[in-house]
């Protein structure tokens, strides 16, 4: 493993510790922020793409990243939040029992759908071992992890936030599928900014989604 | 070959054994200084030692054989793991092919196990709530010990702790790699828990936020005095493991007489880990009880996560 290789998996590691420090918050205002730093880190990865490929097109793709996904999204769902409710926060969280839940979903649904479906994919990819697919594995978590996130959680903003988290894994999915077809960040990004403002209606509309209150008649 | 190997050895163990209460005097000297107090002498442990020796030891009616001899026991596992893993010499010595990285974390449960155990054995209602507290930690914290521990082992497919500094020394490169940060972010989380620092426990008179301080609670005299000179040893073996094997790999002399500069390395290490421990100890509150559990529940997912993950990436 190379220089840029190291550099390039501690990243998404980190985009998936990220992931788990969403997870881990009870405050909705660290949420975001943990999104925001999140949406940085995919960034940092695709002007580290780029820089290597000598690409402009993950070097736009980066800028956008930083400035519609970090900013933008973070912005309109700070905008929701209440002036005076800052500390408004999802109570009776029991971290360690999620964890624990979380980790075992993580990696049977992770390590199975990546053995069954993406390891026999073959990157065109800088990375050294070019041709293995084992970098997919960080994506993968993380939309599971958002995943998780949307089911284990009450508030909506909360599911919001694995929602975006989902998009997130997405765009780092299709940047290490090399030559990135750009309108797939920009649907994703559209996709983003109309849940992120049909949302806020939602936000307004209904605070909190009580297990099984959707199913009843 | 085998004088210098003898010499070694005594070196480590000697070593190990004579200088593990010095870095709880220094942490204890420097935590004052930071907080505009004189502070104790960094010598302190070992006066308190001194003391505890030479008083009365007073043995509870109800306490069974395990309260009264574990901690001899406690202090010989600790000796023998002091032999095994690379502590102060980089090299094999006498007694290190007994057992490699993950015996060492075996030896390490056992020792929490026996202690738990002498506790219970007390007849005390306080240490057994004490016991039963440790225990409801201990599950992640002993899961996390050995998960590190293979972790470690997968990066040269060897569970041998003194193959592992000889490759990381070499390949400077792998100590950036997902399992070795991940595995030592791991390991630093669990070496804050085992050895009592803030924002997990805080020893002293607060006893509601005793952990592990709990279970000597019965003890008094000269089986305090080894109970506590156990505990300064695990702190010691626990921290070089970490300064070694995960945070600083390099700067050990294996060479006759080289060797005998380790002892200076390992202080001025030692130092290193002592002041990041104090910038968390005088910055970072006490956790709640019941937080401890959640610290201790990403520790555990920090290891195994990353574990699974390098297993694919390689």
């Amino acid at each position: 493993m190379n220089y840029i290789d190291s550099v390039v998996y501690l990243i998404s590691s980190l985009i998936a510790i990220s992931a788990f420090y969403i997870q881990g918050q009870e405050f909705i205002v660290s949420m975001i922020r943990g999104q925001s730093v999140q949406s940085v880190l995919i960034a940092v990865l695709a002007f580290i793409i780029a820089w290597e490929e000598r690409s402009i097109d993950f070097f736009i793709l980066g800028a956008l990243i930083i400035v519609l996904r970090a900013f933008l999204v973070n912005y309109f769902l700070q905008k929701r939040i209440p002036k005076q409710k800052s500390y408004i926060y999802e109570g009776r969280v029991s971290l360690s029992y999620l964890f624990l839940v979380d980790l075992i979903f993580i990696v049977i649904s992770v390590f199975i759908l990546y053995s069954i479906a993406f390891s026999g994919i073959f990157l065109h990819s800088f990375l050294e071992n070019s041709g293995n697919s084992s970098v997919l594995v960080f994506p993968i978590t993380l939309f599971f992890q958002g995943l998780f996130l949307i089911a284990s959680r009450r508030t909506t903003f909360t599911q919001i936030i694995g929602y975006v988290e989902e998009e997130n894994s997405l765009v780092l999915f299709a940047m290490f599928l090399l030559p990135i077809p750009i309108i797939i960040e920009a649907s994703v990004f559209l996709d983003v900014l109309a849940l992120v403002v049909i949302s806020s209606i939602v936000v307004l509309e209904k605070f909190t989604h009580e297990p099984v209150e959707e199913l009843r008649g | 070959m085998a004088t210098t190997t003898l010499v070694e050895t005594l070196t480590q163990y000697f070593f190990v054994i004579i200088s593990a209460p010095l870095y709880s005097g220094i942490l204890g000297k420097l935590k004052a200084m930071v907080e505009s107090r004189h502070g104790p002498s960094i010598f302190q442990p070992y006066y308190d030692l001194w003391k505890l020796f030479r008083k009365v030891t007073i043995i509870p009616a109800d306490s069974g054989v395990f309260f009264k001899y574990i901690p001899y026991v406690l202090f010989g596992i600790y000796s023998l793991i002091a032999l095994i893993i690379p502590v102060l010499i980089p090299v094999p010595i006498y007694f290190t092919a007994s057992g490699d990285f993950l015996s060492g974390a075996i030896l390490f449960s056992l020792a929490a196990f026996l202690k738990i155990a002498a506790a219970i054995n007390s007849g005390s209602n306080y240490v057994t709530l004490g016991a039963s507290r440790t225990m409801s930690f201990n599950f992640l914290s002993e899961g996390t010990l050995i998960t590190v521990f293979i972790a470690v082992s997968l990066l040269t497919a060897t569970n041998n702790p003194y193959t592992t500094i000889a490759f990381l020394t070499s390949y400077s490169l792998e100590n950036l790699s997902l399992t070795h940060m991940f595995s030592t972010l791991a390991f630093f989380m669990l070496f804050l828990y085992e050895t009592g620092k803030i924002p997990l426990e805080s020893s002293g008179l607060q006893e509601l936020g005793m952990i592990d301080e709990g279970l000597n609670y019965e003890y008094s005299g000269k089986l305090l005095a080894v109970a506590k000179w156990s505990a300064y040893i695990k702190q010691y073996l626990l921290g070089s493991v970490l300064l070694n094997v995960f945070l600083i790999p390099w700067g050990l002399f294996s060479t006759s007489p080289l060797f005998l500069l380790d002892i200076p390395v390992m202080l001025a290490k030692w130092m290193i880990l002592i002041f990041i421990v104090l910038i968390v100890e005088t910055t970072l509150a006490k956790l709640r009880l019941f937080r401890v559990m959640d610290y201790l529940a990403i520790a555990f997912t920090f290891s195994i996560l990353f574990l699974i993950f390098v297993e694919v990436i390689q």
